[in-house]
């Protein structure tokens, strides 16, 4: 073994975990480095993920609303379209991020080491260059910040050429005129609604009834109204037999019901599992729980002192935002640093078409939990603003406790969504009595206005409960 | 492949500076596309288009109908029944696998004119199938675009066979007699130029035309850097397992792994002994395309 090279912390992983960690732990004045597997910083967020499928959805809002605006424009997609030209930008937009993070990562004088790294003990990390020549490098503070990769079913066999999962779906040349999408997950009901909006035939297939499972179900039916009167399909309830590419000319999917559903291109989002397959963590102690995660304490500290893990290796919620803020915590967890207050609530964003964003806890959740709770619900087909923009089919839920005061979360689905839930979150995280929303004056027309008309039900049914008793 | 440098052979500078011209002016003969190529190519990316209408297009070539016949009884495809019907064997090959043999068989040595190297075009011609096949298994490994990888592997050389066609003409025109050295070098200069202007000509997708655009400098290819870097990856494996022992300048397959732009790709040493282990599958689909 070559002389270890010592550092305060080393972080593996340039991701969003990663890279706030590695900054955070050097503005304290720690010696860092940050060992990262690919020539780009960002991971899979930036590189195949999060930014390119937004720079997408971009212009596949873009695409929706020319059609919906008919009488303006008589657009139509060219046939064979490249999904390049769909993606327009996305170099600009992924060069631009990269310099930003290696600015960054000089400014605070981290390190940026171009490696694979695996584990040799508890301190120590070897890494080798894509050249194969390796190096040790050893600290007490070490954080796995690896992300994740699609989880790839035995039974299907993707091929990233007529079969892709999350990570090569934005390989395709041509926008596919099909698209049979596997799963009901945040990843799924994205990149299923993203296509629909472009044209493509989009078949959705899941053995749960409704898509995106953990929100109330009046927000994913009207995500799935959006979806269906753009022309998708939504197959619940059903189980994937056989999947298979026919060889001529459309991949088969074989469905428990007996049907089969045919498509040009298939994408399989069945979840992600943790990076640590080249990590050899067991060198280190540490190994993965049943659900092939790395397990931490509230701290983010492992079973093993000293490291500490954060963002898509550790689950869900599997958020750029929350891993962001994880690998901060995690390094001055470790550097013993303080962190400042954490907030436990932290929003959701599904950047599907229409976009669902969540905060705090659901109807069903607060239902189970505290009983009689009381529900505001603005619908923006009612709102002015909703109206002139044409966003009709969105609503605002806010949901209190049984007090009718006390928020206790807030669920949007409809444009915009993911930029109002501040709003909410603001008021939850300096708990702000739901009053607080029809006390403040809003912009006219906005759709900001749904948080008043939802507060306002809250506040005329908290009146009618109290007068009756 | 060679890379010869300009000998002082009387006229090859005259002949240099009739090429410059022919190319600045972008008076190159472009060969045509064969037309029953051009229209497969175009029905595979039609999803509403059957095989029956596929079958129908390749029986008005025959040359193309038995090339496909060829390939779709070859071991890799049909390893134990023997198709009769091209609609039988359309149903067994795919749309899409139809487009590449019909590519593939399209760009033959047949479709350039060069008297006395009619084995360099072969050879070139071989060689860019090699380098296609080879960078749709790249393309899989990076999780890249795999159609795209194997019409960039395939055509990424396309304009050196055009380049010496009009290195012949041209000489012939003026009245230069022609050395092989000097014949390749002026093919090395011009070849790219060339190459970029018969993609566009062919209206490949745009990829395709960054890629040969910028074969050379991958690092200058904009957003079609990776495509580029990959069809290069897939030209230097070609060059590898084309290279036979003896042969000048071949690359060991420890040279092979060691290549930058297998690094630039982040393919680590294993990770491409991996795609070396594709070896079997590449040489069974080069053996049935190249039936």
């Amino acid at each position: 073994m070559n002389t270890p090279i010592a550092y305060d912390m080393l972080v593996i992983g340039s991701g969003p975990a990663g890279q706030k960690a590695a900054v955070e732990a050097a503005r304290s004045g720690a010696s860092v480095a940050l060992i990262e597997k690919t020539r780009k910083l960002g991971g899979a967020c930036v590189q195949r993920g999060t930014i390119p499928s937004k720079t997408l959805r971009e212009n596949a809002l873009r695409v929706r609303n020319m059609r919906m605006n008919a009488q303006l424009s008589n657009f139509k997609l060219a046939e064979d379209t490249e999904l390049a030209t769909l993606i327009t930008r996305l170099n600009n937009v992924l060069n631009a991020h990269d310099e930003y993070m290696r600015k960054q990562l000089e400014r605070t004088q981290v390190n940026l080491i171009h490696g694979r790294a695996r584990f040799l003990s508890p301190q120590d990390v070897e890494v080798e260059s894509v050249r194969g020549e390796k190096q040790t490098y050893s600290s007490g503070h070490i954080l796995i910040a690896t992300g994740s990769h699609p989880r790839k079913p035995p039974d299907i066999p993707v091929d990233h050429e007529h079969l892709f999962d999350s990570d090569s779906i934005l390989s395709m040349m041509y926008l596919p005129k099909s698209l049979t999408v596997l799963g009901g997950g945040v990843i799924a009901s994205e990149y299923a609604s993203i296509f629909q909006a472009l044209g493509v035939s989009v078949t959705m297939i899941d053995k749960y009834p409704h898509p995106l499972g953990f929100l109330d179900n009046d927000l994913t039916q009207t995500f799935l109204n959006d979806f269906t009167q753009m022309g998708g399909t939504w197959k619940g309830n059903t189980k994937v037999t056989r999947c298979y590419w026919n060889g001529m000319d459309a991949v088969i999917t074989e469905c428990d019901d007996g049907t089969e559903v045919r498509s040009e291109k298939l994408l399989c989002a069945a979840g992600r599992v943790a990076n640590v397959k080249e990590l050899e963590i067991s060198n280190a102690g540490l190994q993965l729980n049943e659900r092939g995660l790395i397990d931490v304490d509230d701290q983010l500290e492992t079973q093993v002192r000293g490291i500490y893990a954060a963002g898509d290796v550790i689950g869900p919620p599997s958020l750029a935002s929350a891993s962001m803020e994880q690998g901060r915590r995690a390094a001055c967890n470790s550097l013993e640093i303080t962190s400042g207050v954490v907030h436990s609530v932290i929003p959701a964003g599904i950047y599907s078409i229409p976009e669902l964003s969540s905060i705090g806890i659901s109807e069903t959740q607060a239902r189970e939990k505290f009983g009689d709770v009381f529900v505001g619900v603005a619908r923006f087909d009612e709102i002015a603003r909703g109206q002139i923009s044409g966003a009709l089919n969105g609503m605002l839920k806010i949901v209190c406790d049984t007090d009718g005061k006390t928020i206790l979360g807030i669920m949007i689905v409809g444009e915009g969504a993911t930029e109002l839930i501040h709003i909410g979150q603001m008021a939850l995280i300096n708990n702000s009595p739901v009053d607080i929303f029809v006390e403040t004056v809003f912009n006219f027309p906005t759709l900001a206005e749904a948080y008043r008309a939802a507060a306002l039900e809250i506040i005329h049914q908290r009146k009618i409960n109290s007068s009756r008793s | 492949m060679t890379s010869a440098k300009v000998s002082p052979q009387p006229g090859a500078a005259a002949l240099e500076r009739a090429m410059e011209k022919l190319v600045n002016t972008g008076a190159i003969d472009v060969p045509m596309l064969p037309e029953v190529a051009g229209k497969v190519v175009r029905l595979a990316q039609d999803a509403d288009s059957d095989a029956a209408e596929l079958a129908k297009l390749i029986q008005s070539d025959q040359i193309l109908a038995g090339h496909v016949m060829r390939v779709a009884n070859s071991a890799l495809y049909t390893p134990n029944a023997s198709l009769v019907s091209l609609q039988q064997a359309i149903a067994r090959l795919g749309m899409k696998l139809i487009s590449e043999i019909a590519l593939g068989a399209s760009i033959n040595s047949s479709l350039f004119n060069a008297p006395g190297y009619d084995d360099h075009i072969q050879y070139v011609i071989r060689h860019s199938l090699l380098s296609g096949l080879w960078a749709k298994e790249i393309a899989r490994a990076c999780r890249r675009n795999v159609e795209a990888a194997f019409l960039t592997g395939l055509l990424h050389d396309i304009g050196r066979p055009v380049a010496t066609q009009a290195i012949i003409t041209k000489a012939k025109k003026l009245e230069i007699p022609i050395q092989k050295p000097v014949l390749f070098a002026l093919e090395n200069q011009f070849q790219r130029t060339i190459g970029v202007k018969v993609v566009e000509q062919w209206e490949m997708p745009s990829t395709v035309v960054e890629v040969v655009r910028y074969f050379d400098d991958y690092n200058a290819a904009g957003e079609a850097k990776n495509q580029t870097m990959i069809a290069c990856a897939g030209s230097l494996f070609a060059s590898h397992f084309m290279c036979r022992p003896g042969d000048e300048g071949c690359m060991t397959r420890g040279e092979l792994i060691g290549q930058a732009v297998l690094g630039d790709l982040d393919l680590y040493q294993d990770e491409v002994e991996e795609i070396l282990e594709k070896e079997d599958v590449v040489k069974s689909a080069m053996e049935a395309l190249s039936a």
